[in-house]
């Protein structure tokens, strides 16, 4: 309550002249609408869950975290006196990716008509039916797909022309089979969306077939180990990527992933421990299910873990040698070009492929509103409950998703993404998506100035520490 | 934590005169392949030939060196005639390996089938989520055995380390000596049979009393090893399942979010 303010029209003092009645001078507005900084609704409300729950909250999609610093905070400054654009509408830009090239280590690198691939997401988070559509959205448009935590899917394998098969800490299904079925192997390490912790799939969407893929019994949380369970640190993942290649003869390349936390120093490690694609992932990755204050509070954004990572490579000698994926929070060509302008060498999409697949379109507007969301800010993954038929395992639900119709939208996003690298490319006077480079860019704030390197827009210096 | 002198398999065995690598042996024969310091993407594609040739491998000079007999279809049959490093067998698809000493971290991981034998001792993590075959170790066997298992049969005839069977999916690791603290650690299921002491029981392990249709099971196994005296008071560790609906318990909870 705050102080009385009644009005005493015999105090000199006291504003009266003009006065609103019952609302005198000094009685902030926030006194009745309660709108503290800190004690936000959301935060109020989050005490009043965890007080009831005994526990941390869950939740899907990616994090809620308002003050990260943004890829919107660069722009590009295309070529004017000091270079020359391509014409934009007329001339090539070459967007082919080759990733996995060592020489003398790899015999068939991936090579991709764009910059731009589909995310890990196992086959349990995301239901058949989605896998299988994104895999053939990525391969109208010479692009590739990853298979996630929960092993090999026919589904994805049939669909996708280009398959990373993921080596989580746990396993599922891991054998010599799907790793020779592979395109290429990510030994993941760790996700943007909460590094430091292992996948998190909760009971209603461990269905069956997701039970008999991951030897769990039915309906249990699974909570995947974080470590991997033979290796502990870089010395060992040395010699467990040997048994890769020795698995798959030095077919295939091998990536590793992992959430930006110290990427200067993670990616070294990686690098120095022999792989040859590294995927990094920033906190704005999203993720089925994950403790909110995870998905709010770890990890660094992916603004900051480029610059890091491309200097990484650099100085230990590698960067001819070693690929970098970026990804976390990409949203279409404009991320992706400034991502590929900051030293990414491709960049992979995850929440933006289940958008333009038809999460939170406005369909089955009454299943949103029964969950208390709607289309346009659903975030609820982890329930399996998901309208559209793209995060659940429900038969029902996922019978919702036209495969065809959904592959299409994702080789039409995947084409426009391509479009819009390319378009930012040539105004920058560049013939080739992958000459993108930090000069390219400025920076609108001091903040972004630091965290790139990337000159402040203007005035032309980088930001003096 | 008693260790287990897995005897005389741990003596190296002369080889046997056989026919050099390449040199037109075929089925039912023998051939050395010899490690030493060659590498080891050379030694592999010398034990695959051999075993496409259909003949028993023997390998020799070991020297502890990593990933050898990686990724063996069904139908090799290899003895390792020293001591092996890491991963040593992983990936098995089918292949019958025996280790005449002691083997390195992640012994046959990710197995799929096959049966692997060590006369002598096996690091950490051995037959780490192995989905089937037989491992079978006569010495002890370091922490994390059969971490994340999910299928297949792990018998140490010594005992086994720290957090063995954490998270195990599926299968049975058959411990005939002592289990060292948080045995069964956050099963999800599988079986983790110990005859002697348990330092203490991992989070969410519940040891129960087999019965003995299942006891004959495990003891039919120890004796076509050729385990002798198997007959014990056995100790079976299973998941508690508090941990299964850790998060999930109230559905209707997640609609508060």
């Amino acid at each position: 309550m705050a102080d009385d303010l009644t009005l005493d029209h015999d105090d000199p003092a006291a504003f009266v002249a003009g006065s609103v009645p019952g609302r005198p001078a000094g009685a902030a507005a926030s006194y009745e609408s309660g709108d503290s900084p800190r004690w936000t609704p959301h935060a109020i409300a989050d005490v009043q869950a965890k007080a009831q729950l005994g526990r941390y909250q869950v939740r899907g999609f990616s994090t809620f975290q308002r003050n990260l610093p943004t890829l919107d905070d660069l722009v590009f400054v295309p070529a004017t006196m000091t270079r020359l654009p391509l014409e934009g509408y007329r001339e090539d830009c070459d967007t082919r990716t080759v990733l996995g090239d060592r020489p003398g280590l790899v015999e068939n690198p991936i090579e991709l008509d764009t910059p731009v691939y589909i995310a890990s997401m196992s086959f349990g988070a995301l239901s058949a039916t989605a896998k299988a559509a994104l895999g053939h959205g990525a391969s109208r448009v010479g692009s590739m797909t990853c298979t996630g935590e929960g092993g090999m899917l026919e589904d994805e394998r049939e669909a996708s022309d280009v398959l990373v098969y993921q080596m989580t800490p746990s396993r599922y299904m891991l054998d010599l089979d799907h790793l020779r079925r592979a395109d290429a192997i990510e030994i993941a390490v760790g996700q943007g969306a909460k590094p430091g912790t292992g996948g998190l799939l909760l009971g209603m969407k461990v269905s069956q077939r997701v039970a008999d893929m991951r030897t769990l019994p039915v309906e249990v949380d699974q909570r995947s180990t974080v470590r991997h369970p033979d290796f502990l640190g870089a010395d060992d993942l040395r010699v467990k990527i040997e048994e890769l290649r020795e698995a798959v003869d030095y077919r295939v390349p091998i990536f590793a992933k992992m959430g930006a936390t110290r990427p200067r120093y993670d990616v070294a490690i990686a690098a120095k421990a022999g792989v040859d694609v590294i995927v990094l992932d920033g906190m704005e990755g999203g993720t089925n299910a994950a403790p909110e204050l995870l998905l709010d509070h770890t990890g660094i954004p992916t603004i900051a873990a480029i610059r890091a990572a491309r200097e990484a490579l650099e100085d230990c000698g590698m960067a001819d040698e070693v690929k970098l994926v970026v990804a976390g929070g990409i949203r279409g060509g404009v991320d992706a070009a400034k991502a590929l302008a900051l030293g990414a060498d491709a960049v992979m999409i995850g929440t933006a492929a289940l958008i333009a697949m038809g999460c939170n379109s406005p369909c089955f507007v009454e299943d949103y509103e029964a969950m208390g969301t709607a289309p346009g800010r659903c975030h609820h993954c982890h329930t399996g409950l998901c309208p559209v038929g793209i995060q659940t395992q429900d038969p029902e639900l996922e019978a919702r998703l036209d495969v065809d119709a959904a592959a299409e939208r994702v080789a039409r996003f995947l084409t426009a993404t391509t479009m819009e690298i390319s378009l930012l490319a040539k105004a920058c006077g560049k013939s080739s998506v992958h000459n993108l480079e930090p000069e390219d860019l400025r920076a609108l704030t001091l903040e972004a100035a630091a965290f790139t390197g990337v000159d402040l827009a203007g005035i032309d210096r980088p930001f003096d520490w | 934590m008693a260790g287990h002198d897995p005897g005389d398999g741990g003596d190296v065995t002369a080889p046997a005169h056989s026919p050099a690598a390449g040199t037109g042996a075929g089925a039912g024969t023998e051939e050395i392949v010899e490690v030493g310091h060659r590498p080891i993407r050379e030694v592999n594609a010398d034990i695959r030939k051999a075993v496409a040739r259909g003949s028993r491998v023997r390998v020799q000079d070991t020297l502890s060196r990593h990933n050898l007999g990686v990724a063996l279809p069904e139908g090799a049959d290899l003895v390792f005639e020293g001591s092996v490093g890491y991963y040593c067998g992983g990936l098995n698809n089918g292949a019958t390996i025996r280790v005449e000493r002691n083997a390195g971290w992640g012994l046959g991981e990710a197995m799929a089938s096959g049966v692997i034998t060590v006369d002598g001792y096996a690091g950490m993590a051995a037959g780490a989520s192995m989905l089937g075959g037989l491992l079978h170790v006569r010495g002890d066997a370091g922490p994390r055995t059969g971490v994340a298992q999910k299928g297949g049969d792990i018998v140490v005839e010594g005992s086994v380390g720290f957090l063995s069977g954490f998270m195990a999916h599926a299968g049975r690791i058959i411990v005939l000596a002592d289990a060292a603290d948080a045995a069964g650690d956050s099963l999800w299921g599988g079986e983790m049979w110990v005859a002697g002491n348990i330092g203490s029981p991992g989070v969410d392990s519940r040891i129960v009393e087999p019965d003995a249709e299942e006891v004959a099971s495990v003891e039919d196994l120890l004796s076509s090893l050729g385990v002798g005296d198997v007959s014990r008071r056995w100790k079976k560790i299973v998941s508690g399942q508090k941990l299964w609906h850790f998060e999930s318990r109230d559905a209707q909870a997640w609609l508060m979010i």
